[in-house]
């Protein structure tokens, strides 16, 4: 009987929630004490673990989310969930009329520790897609003024990258009106530490411009010879040099995929003609190896 | 044996056992980013005083140790010192025999007094010896066993062997 007692402790004691950091944290404290190449085994069963109950609550939580607030509280303290940093649907504009097509999807972070992060993406997200709502409603009616015409937007996301330490959402908007442009942004969270990844942050300094754009010119050179269907804007006479690809921007499109690779993100039209849409350049990471901060995010 | 090979143990060892030392940290300081602190000093801590390591076999006996200080230290650094004499312990009596009809076990454990808990959860949680117990907390045994008594008493807990306790 008393030993039944115990059990009972014993179990909720065993039960204790174990925080996803702890691995990488003993890690890193075992780094700093000069040990190196531990083998990753437990890592990769805890990942396991937790993919299959992203899984299992994931698809529930779709269905539900929108429809009941109190079941959405309900199972953000399921501990497992609390755990999670995810990314859902939050608001949909949706536009049908008179040859006018609007979806704009704004996507919405949970479950970042930091609420001041996550509050500060979740507002730009909904902030840029307000806007964009805003300023499809004000194309079109300035589009029948005018006499009617077709125009469309459609507006959303994809999660790129979402291992246990780096979530990437890109977001794409297609504006037709014609032709169609494509532009892509994405961003990058370190889950673990909390923060914003931004380009400039990865690298040591300014000098990961040049090394990425020599890098990309290459690729793009090796792409172009290889196949004559393949054109970018360079090296190519008859067009004028300041509209040739130059450099990358400073905070240039990025995401790093679950491989630990950098991918370079060009919009359709910045680097190439239209019929190229956006294009990625996996960056390999030999070529960082020497500018990067640290081999925490890109390896 | 070189040093390099003791200390691929002690990695080895905090690897593997990680989760049980997380747990030990949060029975301890009943924080979770304060128990993985905890955690990350006691690795240290064994890495800077891994000389007096004499023998790998005791690894976790010793590693114990080094976390348990660390996270008493922690405690008594917070200013919230936990008693852990019998005074403590008799301050808590609440009377003759009180008897709740929902008597909960676990908030009885948290309730009670550091050294106390800690006995408990090495013995019964972490399976120790007792012998291994009063190594960890650099007591005597026959200390431990009545801390040991004295904690299960207070769980309401009555051995039926007492050869367990």
């Amino acid at each position: 009987m008393g030993n039944q007692k115990l059990d009972q402790l014993k179990k909720e004691y065993m039960d204790t929630p174990i925080p996803q950091e702890l691995d990488f944290l003993v890690r890193k404290t075992l780094k700093e004490n000069g040990v190196y190449s531990i083998p990753n085994k437990k890592a990769f069963r805890r990942l396991g673990a937790i993919a299959a109950s992203i899984a299992i609550v994931f698809g529930i939580f779709i269905v539900e989310i929108n429809s009941s607030p109190a079941f959405a509280k309900s199972m953000s303290e399921v501990p497992v969930v609390g755990n999670l940093v995810k990314v859902l649907t939050f608001r949909e504009y949706t536009v049908k009329d008179e040859g006018c097509d609007a979806e704009i999807k704004v996507p919405q972070v949970q479950g970042l520790k930091d609420k001041k992060l996550e509050n500060s993406i979740n507002e730009k997200y909904l902030k840029e897609g307000k806007e964009l709502y805003q300023g499809f409603t004000a194309d079109m009616e300035e589009l029948k003024k005018n006499g009617g015409g077709h125009m469309g937007i459609s507006s959303g996301y994809e999660v790129k990258t979402d291992t246990d330490r780096i979530l990437s959402i890109g977001r794409y908007t297609v504006n037709t009106v014609g032709s169609s442009s494509t532009q892509m942004k994405y961003d990058t969270i370190d889950k673990k530490k909390q923060v914003l990844l931004t380009l400039p942050s990865l690298f040591k300094d300014d000098q990961y411009i040049k090394v990425i754009s020599d890098n990309i010119k290459k690729q793009m050179r090796e792409q172009m010879k290889k196949d004559k269907d393949v054109t970018y804007w360079l090296d190519d006479p008859e067009i004028d040099p300041s509209e040739q690809f130059n450099q990358i921007k400073k905070d240039q499109s990025f995401y790093i995929n679950k491989d630990g690779k950098l991918i370079i993100s060009f919009d359709k039209y910045d680097v190439a003609p239209g019929c190229m849409g956006v294009v990625e350049f996996t960056i390999p990471t030999d070529v960082l190896s020497n500018i990067l901060v640290g081999n925490e995010y890109i390896h | 044996m070189g040093k390099k090979t003791i200390e691929m143990q002690i990695a080895d060892y905090v690897m593997k056992y990680q989760d049980s030392h997380y747990r030990l940290a949060y029975s301890i300081v009943k924080d979770p980013y304060d128990a993985q602190d905890i955690v990350q000093e006691s690795i240290t801590k064994a890495f800077s005083s891994k000389k007096s390591l004499k023998e790998p076999d005791y690894i976790k006996t010793w590693f114990y140790r080094i976390e348990v200080n660390t996270a008493l230290d922690f405690l008594r650094k917070r200013n919230k010192t936990v008693l852990s004499d019998e005074e403590m312990l008799s301050d808590q009596d609440s009377g003759e025999c009180d008897q709740y009809t929902d008597f909960d076990l676990r908030k009885a454990l948290e309730d009670l007094p550091v050294s106390y808990r800690s006995v408990v959860v090495l013995r019964y949680f972490e399976d120790l010896k007792i012998e291994e117990v009063a190594e960890v907390l650099n007591e005597n045994v026959n200390t431990v066993k009545t801390r040991l008594y004295k904690a299960l008493q207070k769980l309401r807990i009555t051995m039926n062997d007492a050869k367990e306790v």
